[in-house]
């Protein structure tokens, strides 16, 4: 396992692989360590922190425990960044495999498509797409997705067009494989590299959009969120700021651990494709 | 009967936005169990020609019969089940193979694709396949890039004669193997043809090697044909000037040889 090794030689990938375990204990446990509805009311509105041990953390405007929502939170940010990234992954990679490897008039029009998703702001379609069709998990996901994956198909398309001329895309043609199993099943599983180098900032921009959105109230309602938690703190951000910031610095702190997590499996395995 | 028969065959390219020749009206024919040699400079255009010939491309003017019916008319599905006879061997075996495959996928592939054997009887066609063109039945597990390039070369033989071809175009197939590697696979490949009675169109810069294994030899010149005959007659005494300088180009040692 040199490849692990060298995985952990940077500190930042140490302190990202840290942030996304705990991040990934806090989403599993919390139905354990919080099996009431998170979105209950626990005890008395807005106790500071650190004064009853049983609400470690205080509670908020109406009275709800704190940890519990920032324990709940966690599985939220992390579902709908890994769900949306990897439905961005997928769309992106199969669409720029077919562009890419069909050449042509498909080309031309599935490349028109994803310029145009490129130039609408995908925060803002996310946005739009969510008032439309109304908040739910798997519609967020959706709006989230939409916007997030021209990125992969402009890599896919590049690595798929160097591919396509190589010896061994003739060779299944000449053995008669049919096209759709020469893109799928020989040239893109070897495009996939580059294309999957750009999950860590996609994931990290998802948990951030899906904040963003709960912050404005299109989050699922059914669903605690750090974004909704910074939402409701800010009404009484004079009086109890920690209602922002707990749920701030645990967004941050996510962000940067995919980020960082991210770039250490990058690097690991980039020295890798330079030492062989 | 020809197992191929190409008339007027072109094919153009531009090259600094000016329309180039890279094939200009060739035409040749190749019997069955006969080895056609295609000869002549770098950039001559002999891969073109079996690129067109193994519909990669598609020719600018002429005509391609393959077992006596028009190539050219082949589209789609019927085009790819026709691909079964007509097979290829690539220069760079590591290049010619999808560099995830192993040995078993990659003569598995054609296989299933054809229809040539159910899912239960093919590892023992692939073992067979495998010692056909002497290699041991176990390499199936190994991945392509942990076997030695004349092992791959082997493989990629097996690969082609899996679907019982009728020709197979070797473009380059023995220059990247070192001397002794290179004669073996030369004898299997004449052992193929004694056997099985497959044609070959076999494109080589190795006069020597051409000598050895052609019937016939076609010298190529800026896309035309340059001059064409007997391989050994033609080695031994060219008649265009390209030729000859392809034969002055060859050591009189490798020239001779048997
Ligand atoms: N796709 C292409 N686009 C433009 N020009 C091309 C293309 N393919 C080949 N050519 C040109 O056509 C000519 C013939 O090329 P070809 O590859 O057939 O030569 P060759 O005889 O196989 O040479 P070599 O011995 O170096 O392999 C060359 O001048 C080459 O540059
Ligand atoms: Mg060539």
């Amino acid at each position: 396992m040199s490849r692990l090794r060298r995985f952990f030689g940077t500190p930042e990938a140490i302190a990202g692989a840290a942030i996304l375990a705990l991040l990934i204990v806090m989403a599993l446990a919390a139905p354990l360590l919080f099996p009431g509805d998170p979105q209950a009311i626990a005890g008395p509105a807005l106790l500071p922190p650190f004064q009853d041990w049983s609400l470690p953390l205080g509670t908020d405007r109406l009275g709800r425990d704190v940890l519990a929502e920032l324990f709940h939170g966690a599985r939220t940010s992390l579902a709908v960044g890994l769900a949306a990234a990897a439905a961005a992954l997928l769309i992106g990679a199969v669409v720029g495999t077919l562009a890419g490897f069909a050449g042509g008039l498909i080309d031309e029009v599935l490349m028109r498509i994803t310029d145009a998703f490129q130039t609408v702001p995908s925060f803002l379609l996310a946005l739009a797409f969510v008032s439309i069709v109304g908040p739910s998990l798997g519609v967020v996901v959706a709006a989230i997705a939409l916007g997030a994956w021209t990125g992969p198909a402009r890599v896919a398309r590049a690595e798929v067009l160097s591919i396509r001329e190589r010896d061994y895309v003739a060779g299944a043609r000449v053995i008669g494989m049919h096209p759709l199993e020469i893109a799928f099943h020989e040239v893109l599983p070897n495009a996939l590299p580059p294309v999957l180098a750009l999950s860590s900032v996609i994931v990290a921009a998802a948990i951030l959009t899906e904040a963003a959105l709960s912050f404005l109230g299109l989050g699922d309602p059914n669903r605690v969120t750090w974004g909704g938690m910074i939402a409701e703190g800010r009404t009484v951000l004079r009086t109890a700021p920690f209602l922002s910031v707990v749920p701030g610095i645990a967004l941050v702190l996510t962000v940067l651990g995919v980020y960082l997590a991210g770039e250490g499996v990058v690097e690991s395995t980039a020295v890798r494709r330079s030492l062989s | 009967m020809s197992v191929l028969a190409v008339s007027n065959l072109a094919k153009r390219y531009h090259r600094g936005g000016k329309p180039f020749a890279a094939v200009d009206d060739v035409s040749f024919e190749i019997g069955p169990a006969e080895t056609l040699a295609l000869a002549g400079p770098s950039g001559s255009g002999k891969s073109t020609i079996a690129r067109l010939v193994l519909r990669l491309i598609e020719p600018d003017a002429g005509r391609i019969d393959f077992e006596d019916s028009d190539f050219l008319a082949l589209s789609g599905a019927a085009l790819r089940a026709r691909r079964a006879r007509i097979q290829m061997v690539f220069q760079d075996p590591l290049a010619a193979f999808n560099p995830r495959a192993t040995v078993a996928r990659v003569l598995d592939d054609p296989l299933r694709i054809h229809g040539i054997a159910s899912r239960a009887e093919r590892p023992r066609r692939i073992a067979a396949l495998l010692e056909r063109v002497g290699l041991d039945a176990g390499l199936a597990a190994h991945a392509i890039h942990e076997i030695s390039g004349g092992q791959r070369q082997r493989v990629a033989i097996a690969r082609a004669i899996a679907t019982r071809p009728s020709l197979i175009v070797l473009d380059e197939a023995v220059s990247a193997l070192d001397v002794s590697v290179r004669g073996q696979i030369l004898e299997l490949l004449l052992d193929l043809q004694r056997r099985e009675r497959i044609a070959y169109l076999f494109i080589s810069h190795d006069l020597g090697v051409i000598r050895a294994v052609a019937h016939r030899v076609i010298i190529l010149d800026a896309g035309r044909i340059a001059e064409s005959g007997d391989a050994r007659a033609v080695v031994t005494n060219p008649q265009s000037a390209i030729g000859k300088a392809l034969v002055a180009a060859t050591p009189k040692l490798i020239r001779n040889r048997p």
